[in-house]
């Protein structure tokens, strides 16, 4: 699962997901409302919250499908730069 | 002479029967405007617009430009938007064009119904191939290194819209689609999604040259109650002539969403209100970074809320 900081960043771009309410690896963000600019906009906000930079296969709308698939990517992302 | 308040209609982008059609049925704004849309067809817009597939069918523009109307006229009673200078970037051309008073609301349901058939036969036939892909946080720099191998490899192209900084859209073959994406990752961009009719390029001169001889020059323009911005170049327009004209540069000239909102910037505007279903041109940075924004969506429209005037 992931960190408490890609929660946090993530769930104020999720305006139908009510405030209690779990977000799962499955949780499809379109559902949950992330649109065209939202996605863009937390693209930012995900790279300057954890210092990364999308490139590449990560820079396609699939990316931001799941939250799993997100955090997969960041995680990656986060990983290389450690390594 | 400054302007505060500016009304801004909406470029369309897909807006589903199940998001609006509450509005439309039930909000006494939109329901006087769909009457009216109704005698002027002479089929039910609702219905039409229900059964229709495709995201821009001749009913869902007509729709379109129904509900961003309706949603302003919303505004002005709910948020007190009362505006002094309007514009419309791409498909919200039709709809300042009503509002402004340059057609009757009957005639520009019509043209926009005529537009919507004439584009759908249009690119039955011609263009085939050719998309518009748009895409963001694509350097300049970058943009055109790519742009230039597309022209060295003799695939044309062409920048059909400009949305913000490193926001564009581009017309090109759907067969380059793919390379053109990779291309795009590779600089730092996210491609975001292909649309189809294509509009807005040098190539469809001759769509032009039909809709002016086949629909346009059957109804006349009249001089507008509030100046428009034309979104090809942010030029202030105060006559139909003018309205006229910009409506045709609408097929075959780029549109620039940062010379309008220079424009609006330069004419005193401080407040602007987005009327109709919008998820673009109210929140890119540029429009938020420069302006107090009230976006009137058919959502909010039908929120229940206390009547306020502070828009």
């Amino acid at each position: 699962m992931w960190d408490d900081r890609f929660e946090q960043i993530l769930r104020p771009f999720l305006p139908f997901l009510p405030p209690r309410e779990e977000l799962t690896p499955e949780s499809d963000l379109k559902d949950l409302g992330l649109d065209s600019l939202g996605t863009v906009q937390l693209l930012g906000t995900l790279e300057e919250g954890y210092q990364v930079r999308f490139r590449d296969s990560a820079l396609t709308m699939d990316t931001f499908r799941t939250a799993g698939v997100l955090w997969d990517t960041v995680r990656g992302m986060l990983q290389s730069t450690a390594s | 002479m400054a302007h505060d308040t500016a009304l801004v209609f909406p470029g369309m982008g897909p807006v589903p029967f199940a998001e609006v059609g509450r509005f439309m049925v039930a909000s006494p704004y939109a329901r006087d405007l769909v009457a009216v849309a109704d005698e002027a067809l002479g089929y039910s817009l609702v219905d039409a617009f229900r059964t229709s597939p495709g995201d821009y069918s001749e009913a869902a523009q007509v729709a379109f430009l129904v509900n961003c109307l309706a949603c302003a006229h919303w505004a002005r009673d709910h948020l007190g938007v009362a505006p002094g200078i309007v514009a419309g970037p791409s498909f919200g051309e039709k709809a300042a064009i009503a509002y402004t008073g340059a057609l009757e609301l009957p005639d520009a349901i019509r043209l926009t119904a005529e537009i919507a058939r004439l584009l759908e036969e249009y690119f039955a036939e011609e263009h085939r191939d050719i998309v518009t892909l748009s895409f963001v946080r694509a350097p300049r720099e970058g943009l055109d290194a790519i742009l230039a191998e597309l022209t060295e490899a003799g695939e044309w192209h062409e920048i059909s819209c400009h949305i913000d900084d490193g926001f564009h859209m581009v017309s090109l073959s759907e067969h380059r689609v793919p390379w053109m994406e990779e291309r795009l990752r590779a600089i730092g961009s996210l491609p975001l999604y292909t649309m189809r009719p294509p509009m807005h390029a040098s190539a469809f001169r001759p769509l032009r040259d039909r809709a002016e001889r086949e629909v346009v020059s059957r109804y006349s323009f009249t001089d507008p109650e509030l100046p428009v911005v034309a979104d090809q170049d942010g030029r202030l327009l105060h006559t139909g002539e003018e309205l006229r004209t910009m409506l045709l540069d609408g097929f075959d000239h780029p549109m620039s969403w940062p010379s309008v909102t220079t424009a609006l910037k330069e004419a005193g505007v401080r407040r602007l209100c987005v009327a109709g279903p919008d998820g673009l041109f109210g929140r890119v940075p540029r429009t938020v970074r420069d302006f107090d924004v009230a976006a009137a969506q058919p959502r909010l429209a039908m929120t229940p809320r206390r009547r306020s005037r502070a828009a």
